[in-house]
């Protein structure tokens, strides 16, 4: 087992904006990707299977194994461009759309422009989910008052 | 009491296997869905999902669903299918550092880096039953949930943005390691972990394997023996005080196969504890402090306080005693379970050699007081090998 390295591209951005994204904004952007193109050629699943999930603890500094973690992938082949797609749980449909818009916009397929506003709007949406919930939890940070 | 081969009970056990799917379908109530025991049953999911050792609320869930409520039964159930489940890698190392904390309290100190954040906790609220009227209750739902619904679509992202010191506050054992307070056990070498899916954690395992051990063990299980060793008999436990406290999400980010760069796909929601041990030994540093860490799936307290303390322990006995044993082999809920469910399946030949056993040595008694009595000697010499002296020979022929 090796260390992944950590990286950031749009490519990969995109890839996990499609892995976040609402499966029902997902299926309706894929149909319109597979619309006007021949059908995809998928090299392998949607399959389900697990990762495991490892830490680094801070006592010792050491690795261990905490879980594993359910997900589905999926590789396929749409307009002439190989992608790849994971997502976590159970759901063959929606990781299979994913791949296929991935494959779109590495393609700049006609329906390029709707996977981005998809990718945007997951992105919006995770940023308000994220703020709406420190909105709840910044009121329980406790305040002390020294005593006199 | 002669052996005599039988078989039967499969229509029995048929009946009964469709009286339980049966049952279960039809219920008195409407159908329960996934999304209301994720949403209502939080905590027997991420037990559920804890001690199963596999992330997935949906599927945890399910099993719930499926064992009627029954944690340990919905666990066996997650660790059962996913046996049947191929493994495709690893996740990106992570460091505990990255946790994006939802509560965070240090019960040590009063300032420690970063906010003492309640979050959403029992800790503070009466233990007083809601008894809030059905209908009541089903329109605050609704109201809320509307509610929320409308603040996410029309939340300012930048308004309430938390500082990065907020969310993924620095530690306590970082401050008590720059006073030189705490026993640096930190090490160089990176050993592989151990996969206790693949291979069974015996005493004398590495670490890795006992804190795997521990985050897919049975929450009450590891409270018992925490208790046992605070208050019980065993005492490995004595002064303890909780540094970190956290429930926060760990990010999961796995490798693009293609382009061989990291791909974020999601989080996970873990518990995590470190445990400061006060060290008193002969021969340990009792000028400095010891740590012991706990985190497991999902949101469970008393779980990982109780196995950041046991990790300590372990550690300060050094594999004196059966601390350790008691640890990696009887603290997984499934083990133990299962070994004590298997009581109720036929023991009929067993119990009978038992019996037979049983009548053999008081036949065995009976004809040594025969002859005792026959050279004069009283019964209250006899030595009684059957173990049971009050049960009168006499009767032996009830078990026949």
């Amino acid at each position: 087992m090796t260390e992944i390295p950590r990286a950031t591209s749009d490519a990969s951005f995109r890839a996990s904006m499609l892995a976040q994204a609402d499966a029902a904004s997902l299926a309706v952007v894929a149909d319109e990707c597979l619309a006007a193109a021949p059908t995809p050629r998928v090299h392998f699943g949607p399959d389900v299977g697990t990762i495991m999930l490892t830490m680094r603890e801070p006592v010792e500094a050491t690795r261990f194994h905490l879980g594993e973690v359910l997900v589905t992938r999926c590789q396929v082949q749409h307009r002439e461009t190989v992608a790849w797609a994971m997502r976590m749980g159970d759901d063959r449909a929606s990781t299979l759309a994913a791949a296929v818009c991935d494959a779109e916009v590495a393609a700049a397929g006609p329906a390029a422009a709707s996977v981005e506003r998809l990718v945007a709007e997951t992105r919006r949406h995770l940023d308000a989910e994220r703020a709406e919930e420190w909105r709840e939890l910044e009121p329980t940070i406790v305040a002390f008052e020294e005593m006199d | 009491m002669g052996y005599v081969a039988a078989k039967g009970g499969f229509d029995a056990i048929q009946a009964a296997e469709t009286l339980v799917r049966r049952r279960r379908i039809e219920g008195r109530s409407s159908w329960l869905e996934l999304d209301q025991i994720v949403d209502r049953l939080r905590y027997s999911v991420d037990r559920v999902m804890g001690e199963g050792g596999l992330w997935d609320e949906q599927l945890s869930a399910r099993a719930f669903r499926q064992a009627e409520g029954d944690v340990i039964e919905a666990a066996h159930l997650i660790r059962a299918h996913r046996s049947t489940l191929p493994r495709f890698g690893y996740a990106r190392v992570v460091d505990a550092d990255e946790i994006d904390v939802l509560r965070r309290i240090v019960p040590a100190f009063r300032e420690p880096p970063g906010p003492q954040l309640l979050g959403r906790t029992l800790d503070y609220t009466g233990r007083l039953l809601d008894q809030t009227p059905e209908d009541e209750g089903r329109r605050q739902a609704a109201e809320a949930a509307a509610n929320r619904r409308e603040r996410v679509v029309s939340t300012q992202v930048s308004a309430d943005e938390p500082t990065v010191d907020q969310r993924v506050p620095g530690r306590l054992i970082d401050v008590l390691r720059n006073l030189d307070a705490l026993v640096d056990r930190r090490r160089d070498d990176d050993p592989e972990p151990v996969d206790i899916s693949r291979v069974a954690a015996r005493p004398g395992a590495p670490r890795s394997a006992r804190l795997s051990t521990m985050a897919r063990a049975e929450t009450g299980a590891l409270v018992q023996l925490w208790y046992r060793n605070i208050l019980g008999p065993d005492r490995n436990l004595h002064e303890v005080t909780l540094g970190e406290v956290r429930h926060g999400r760990l990010p999961i980010e796995v490798q693009n196969p293609l382009t061989g760069e990291t791909v974020p796909i999601g989080s996970v929601r873990v518990t995590e504890v470190e445990a400061i041990e006060d060290l008193d030994g002969v021969e340990e540093d009792r000028t400095r402090f010891d740590v012991g860490y706990g985190i497991c799936l999902g949101h469970n307290e008393r779980k990982a306080i109780a196995m950041a303390n046991l990790d300590v322990a372990v550690d300060r006995a050094a594999g004196d005693g059966p601390l350790e044993q008691s640890v990696l082999m009887t603290t997984d809920g499934l083990d133990a379970s299962g070994f004590l469910e298997h009581l109720k399946l036929p023991h009929y030949v067993t119990f009978r050699s038992m019996m037979e056993r049983k009548t053999a040595m008081r036949e065995a008694a009976g004809t040594k007081r025969q002859e005792r009595l026959a050279q004069g000697r009283s019964d209250c010499e006899v030595t009684d090998v059957s173990g049971d002296a009050g049960a009168p020979v006499e009767r032996e022929d009830v078990l026949r």
